[in-house]
């Protein structure tokens, strides 16, 4: 009974960690993928191709690849120590471990918004220029709120393996969950620690369906 | 605009997070102004450096670390890095030193090393009830290694034991390698003495150490090849250890006995 304390308040702090670059994750690449999208569909020829190789990059490359780069890239290509690249009292390897999810994420939520906005038919657009709607307007009162609807389901999708990936921050020694788990069943030489993280994960995701599916019926206005 | 405003807040509150569980377990109270000394080791390895119960880091060669840290007027960092990138974590300055049952014979040019402080062996674990009982009779059987371990090392160098095993793993850490030891999927695992009579202790798996081993060999601690400075530093404060008695003390602590072999 103790060593099960003992085992879940020594995850509870990991999965703190864990928690915290989800949460980031998703504050950043949600917006970051709405560009992403953005700069897919744009006419400029330049703009479009190069967003188009940024996904396949994010999406053709493992993600632990991506964070060894995000981590090490500083030292390796300008030959910065990486002790100084923290910020305040964060580790770099923290803050490697957000930009490469984040921009790895984006790419995947950019192809989804995308699917959504095009999604639209013409003549939503050709209505709101009818009623005197600007461009912005129409693009943020009416386009977007719908697009978010359509959406959901798969970026519900996306965010559950988001909880399930932040365990590869293990790659670049970021102390999530997965990682004091394994920690834990070495210095106890069971693999106990391993399944009770594995109903962390279970339960996190559990909160985070009900969650999505509240905020989808609460999207349902019209049916 | 509230919402904004609320999400601003939950970034900034998760970034504190953040920091406040980077991982790290600094000790040494006021010592911002205090230079640091960050020690990178495997937290899978016990009893060099592991979690203990509480959750914190602990073990021989910590215990030993941060005695050197506290001599030499530094503020000791523990910091668990993943082995495969030891060297990467090493040369960007992450870290200064491999300070981690780091066994020297086959890495002599790769780091600036101190003097050996203990002595190790590279043996065999197999089932209690298995019928190997000397290395001969690996012939033809499954054996696993951590990977990039002196294990892997001690068996590449011996060129006929290797070609006589049937097969060779390479696992992630000594406990997948155990798990599949007892499950049977391997006959035997080549490691650390150390490490494997610790293991077999705490677990209390029905496994044996073969009386053959694969090579002797000994740890010291690594340093990036141009931080002499640093490295001759702790040396000299390993040999203050040694004479005053408290390295003899620390291993007595940890293993019953003194193990170390610095400064005899």
């Amino acid at each position: 009974m103790d060593k099960l304390i003992s085992i879940l308040t020594q995850l509870g702090s990991g999965f703190l960690t864990s928690i915290a670059l989800f949460f980031l994750t998703l504050i950043f690449s949600i917006p970051l993928g709405l560009l992403v999208a953005k700069g897919r569909m744009s006419k400029n020829i330049v703009i479009s191709s190069l967003v188009r190789f940024y996904i396949s990059v994010m999406r053709g490359t493992p993600l632990m690849l991506q964070l060894l780069l995000v981590y090490f890239g500083p030292y390796y290509l300008f030959n910065i120590n990486l002790r100084n690249l923290k910020l305040g009292p964060i580790d770099y390897r923290n803050i490697a471990a957000v930009i490469g999810f984040s921009l790895n994420y984006a790419a995947y939520f950019g192809e989804i918004f995308r699917s959504g906005i095009q999604s639209m038919s013409k003549g939503q657009y050709e209505a709101a220029t009818v009623l005197g709607f600007s461009k912005t307007q129409t693009y943020f009162r009416i386009i977007l709120p719908q697009v978010v609807k359509r959406v959901l389901p798969a970026v519900t999708n996306e965010i559950i393996t988001l909880v399930k990936d932040t365990s590869l921050a293990q790659a670049i020694s970021v102390i999530e969950m997965f990682t004091v788990a394994k920690q834990i069943s070495a210095a106890q030489a069971s693999v106990i620690p391993l399944f009770v993280a594995g109903v962390f994960y279970y339960v996190f995701n559990g909160l985070v369906e009900i969650v999505m599916n509240r905020i989808e019926k609460k999207m349902n206005y019209y049916q | 605009m509230k919402k904004l405003v609320a999400i601003a807040l939950a970034s900034v509150m998760m970034l504190g997070l953040f920091a406040s569980c980077s991982g790290k377990d600094s000790e040494g109270g006021n010592g911002n102004s205090k230079k640091e000394f960050v020690v990178g080791f495997d937290a899978d390895f016990p009893p060099m450096g592991f979690k203990d119960d509480s959750g914190n880091y602990v073990g021989f060669d910590l215990d030993l670390a941060k005695e050197a840290a506290e001599r030499m007027g530094m503020e000791f960092v523990a910091q668990p890095i993943n082995w495969d990138s030891k060297d990467q974590e090493l040369s960007s300055g992450n870290i200064d030193c491999i300070w981690n049952g780091f066994t020297i014979s086959g890495r002599e040019d790769k780091y600036a090393w101190t003097d050996a402080y203990m002595e190790n062996k590279q043996v065999v674990v197999v089932n209690a009830d298995s019928d190997i009982s000397k290395l001969t009779d690996l012939a033809g059987k499954t054996v696993a290694v951590q990977k990039d371990s002196s294990g892997l090392a001690a068996v590449n160098d011996n060129a006929e034991l290797k070609d006589s095993f049937g097969s060779l793993l390479e696992e992630d850490n000594y406990l997948n390698a155990m798990m599949e030891l007892e499950s049977g999927a391997v006959d035997a695992i080549v490691m650390d003495e150390i490490v494997a009579r610790y293991q077999i202790q705490t677990s209390g798996k029905n496994f044996k150490v073969l009386d053959e081993s694969v090579a002797s060999e000994t740890y010291g601690v690594g340093f990036d090849l141009g931080n002499t400075e640093l490295r001759d530093q702790v040396q000299k404060t390993l040999e203050d250890m040694a004479s005053d008695g408290t390295m003899a003390k620390i291993s007595n602590e940890w293993f019953g006995t003194d193990v170390t072999i610095i400064g005899k």
